[in-house]
């Protein structure tokens, strides 16, 4: 098995519109992802808070660099800000071609506190801090819908 | 059949032969021409086919119009001379290169298919015009086609050139590695592709350089905003094996008007707009302007003066002493610079220094700044020392210690008379390189100070590292009147460094009583300013010194 990479990042929402708009948006960003990864043998889990996504991604670093090079391209966001990029031993998301997260906390405003840090440092406590809240939703989740 | 062999001569001599021999002969003619792999016709005045062989028929028999096309070639070689020699594109895309004969009547027309000698060449050409590395167009390719819409007469939107390049790429490329700073590139080039129309010319011009032709929009908006836009894209993150990867770019644009008929100028005006973004800072964006170019100009009228100056002798030194405040001794002499350009005048080295380090006439100079004070200082009655200024750039030269070595031998001048001044950009390279060659100066004997401390980094460092002799407070510390207390208190810190370290300290550009009192009592060893003397010429020294001797 090739090594595996794993991308944590922040970016701001670029939807304009409505809530249904942005729901509509976000549903096709996630047809395209569970549609995309799954032959690139890339998994990961998307949430939407507060204006802010963020993504983590896992998989060969090849697959991952390339949709990397789409997804930052996507008008659809911006400002985006990778907070971890590095190698990894084990999935967290092994069941997710893109897990989508955190409806049920509309009203929480999630990583607010990231977003204004300025300067984020890669690799540093924000990226691990941002994965490990990702991760707690999704097992969270995970467990109140099993 | 008719018999395959007929003797050369006996074709020259048709007439001569027997009527049988004359079939033969005409029988193979016929044959020849029936048979033969290229395509050949007789073709009638008015384009009628008069004999075809196979192979013509072959090649043309899908042509709709070619009564009407062989009517044109027809008249076409009537009025060229009697040959000519043509290539035609047929309906079906293939190209067939033609060699027309007029007759008495009509023609006789050869040919065939070139399409793959054609579509090799095409393709030869492309190979010439591309980019190996990005598969972008080269600056060949770019060249052309800015010549092409150059010459081109007015369109309702004028073109508009971008050059675009990356901030760091060198660093980068040689931290990460060519590999990884290749796949960057690629990445780049596809981000640059996404942003432009249909019909905008990209090219890689060299190593992390873009340039891009916009057609077609309306100027300067449409330029702006795909600055802007490229600016953004290029400094978005990047993953490159493994890695994260971020960088940020700088665009030069030239809105092309009727006036720009040359490539080069074109190309060269969106060079000096993209360096004038990058001094803005990375991540910006810049017109080019007339008066860009006038500055330009004004400068390389300036560079060129400058490189002449040397040849021409118009440059000169003076010396300005430094006195000791201990003993109130003459202790040495700064060498200064003096240019007298017949046309300009007198230029301050402020005006050409700069433009002299940019362009590197500054270590030819600055040779000749060395060789005249060493030489000129050997003459001086006493063993005063002579502080000569060394720039970073010339510090960076690899000739720098050959070259002093050189100037004390030919002057005969006592290595220990010699005082190197350098500022500490030249400390700023960290690779130790400075410090090598710092020590190989000082193992020949010469003294070294460190120059205009204070104004820059001032990192105490710089002193650890190497034990300068002197040390230089610059004169904007020195000039500081009585209610500029913090400059004062620089000026004693530095003093008492000086002092704790058992470095000289020379307070620079002391120009009255006041300022002289109060460096001695902030504890300077040294002074050098209006106050003791002006500059003077090598020739005026001795008198000088001879003045300020003790009268018995
Ligand atoms: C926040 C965000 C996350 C995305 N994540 C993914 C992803 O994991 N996989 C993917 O293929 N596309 C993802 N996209 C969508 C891509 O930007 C792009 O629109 C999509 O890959 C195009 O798919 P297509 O080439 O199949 O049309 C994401 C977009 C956004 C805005």
């Amino acid at each position: 098995m090739s090594t595996l990479y794993r991308l944590v990042y922040l970016s701001k929402n670029r939807i304009s519109g409505g809530a249904a708009h942005i729901a509509a948006e976000v549903q096709s960003i996630l047809a395209a992802a569970q549609r995309n990864n799954p032959p690139l043998e890339l998994t990961g889990a998307l949430i939407f808070n507060a204006g802010m996504f963020a993504q983590v991604l896992e998989g060969p670093c090849g697959s991952l660099e390339d949709t990397f090079e789409k997804i930052q391209q996507d008008p659809r966001h911006g400002d985006l800000e990778v907070l971890a990029y590095h190698q990894t031993t084990e999935r967290a998301f092994q069941h997710w071609s893109m897990g989508y997260f955190g409806q049920s906390r509309e009203g929480q405003d999630l990583f607010g506190h990231l977003a204004k840090a300025t300067g984020f440092n890669t690799d540093g406590l924000e990226g691990t801090r941002l994965f490990e809240i990702i991760r707690d939703i999704a097992l969270e989740e995970e467990t109140r819908a099993a | 059949m008719a018999p395959r062999t007929a003797p050369a001569e006996t074709m020259r001599y048709l007439h001569e032969l027997s009527p049988q021999r004359r079939q033969a002969v005409a029988d193979l003619a016929l044959d020849t021409f029936l048979e033969m792999g290229r395509a050949a016709a007789i073709v009638g005045a008015n384009g009628e086919l008069r004999l075809v062989n196979d192979a013509f028929t072959e090649l043309f028999g899908g042509v709709e119009d070619l009564t009407a096309r062989l009517a044109k070639i027809n008249a076409d070689v009537a009025v060229s001379g009697g040959r000519l020699i043509h290539e035609v594109m047929l309906p079906d895309g293939r190209t067939v290169g033609l060699e027309v004969t007029l007759l008495e009547q009509g023609c006789l027309i050869t040919g065939f298919d070139i399409s793959r000698r054609q579509q090799r060449r095409a393709r030869e050409a492309q190979l010439a015009r591309t980019d190996d590395l990005t598969q972008l167009g080269n600056r060949l390719l770019f060249q052309e086609q800015l010549a092409e819409r150059l010459a081109e007469p007015g369109h309702a939107y004028p073109p508009a050139l971008l050059t675009i390049d990356l901030g760091r790429f060198k660093a980068l490329n040689e931290t990460l590695g060519r590999k990884t700073g290749d796949a960057l590139l690629r990445l780049v080039a596809k981000r640059i592709c996404s942003a432009l129309a249909d019909h905008d010319v990209v090219a890689r011009l060299e190593g992390d350089k873009f340039a891009v032709l916009q057609l077609g929009q309306p100027q300067p908006q449409a330029a702006a905003a795909l600055a802007a836009r490229l600016i953004d894209l290029l400094g978005r993150a990047y993953l490159v094996d493994g890695q994260l990867i971020n960088i940020s770019a700088c665009a030069g644009i030239v809105v092309v008007t009727p006036d720009m008929i040359d490539v080069e100028q074109v190309m060269s005006s969106a060079d000096l707009a993209l360096s004038r973004a990058k001094s803005d800072g990375q991540g910006s964006y810049r017109f080019f302007e007339t008066a860009m170019d006038e500055k330009m100009r004004s400068c390389r009228k300036l560079e060129i003066d400058l490189r002449r100056a040397l040849s021409l002798r118009e440059f000169s030194l003076v010396y300005q002493p430094q006195v000791n405040l201990r003993s109130s001794a003459v202790s040495g002499f700064e060498a200064l610079l003096r240019w007298q350009c017949p046309t300009r005048g007198a230029v301050s080295p402020l005006d050409f220094i700069p433009l002299a380090e940019q362009t590197g006439v500054i270590t030819s100079i600055g040779e000749w700044v060395l060789r005249t004070a060493c030489r000129e200082a050997a003459s001086w009655p006493n063993d005063h020392s002579i502080a000569v200024n060394v720039s970073g750039v010339q510090f960076a030269h690899p000739n720098l210690v050959k070259v002093v070595m050189s100037a004390l031998a030919e002057s005969g001048l006592a290595p220990q008379r010699l005082e190197l001044e350098i500022t500490e950009s030249v400390m700023l390279d960290d690779r130790g390189q400075s410090l090598t060659v710092l020590n190989n100066l000082r193992s020949l004997g010469v003294r070294m100070a460190l120059d205009d401390f204070g104004t820059g980094y001032s990192s105490l460092g710089y002193l650890r590292r190497f034990s300068f002799d002197k040390i230089k407070i610059d004169q904007s510390f020195v000039r500081g009147t009585a209610n500029d207390p913090a400059g004062q208190a620089i000026v004693r810190a530095i003093s008492s460094l000086g002092q704790s370290l058992g470095m000289k300290t020379v307070a620079e550009g002391v120009e009255t009583r006041e300022q002289f009192d109060r460096v001695v009592a902030d504890g300077c060893t040294d002074v050098q300013g209006y106050l003791i003397s002006r500059p003077l010429p090598s020739g005026q020294i001795a008198s000088f010194l001879d003045e300020r001797a003790p009268r018995p």
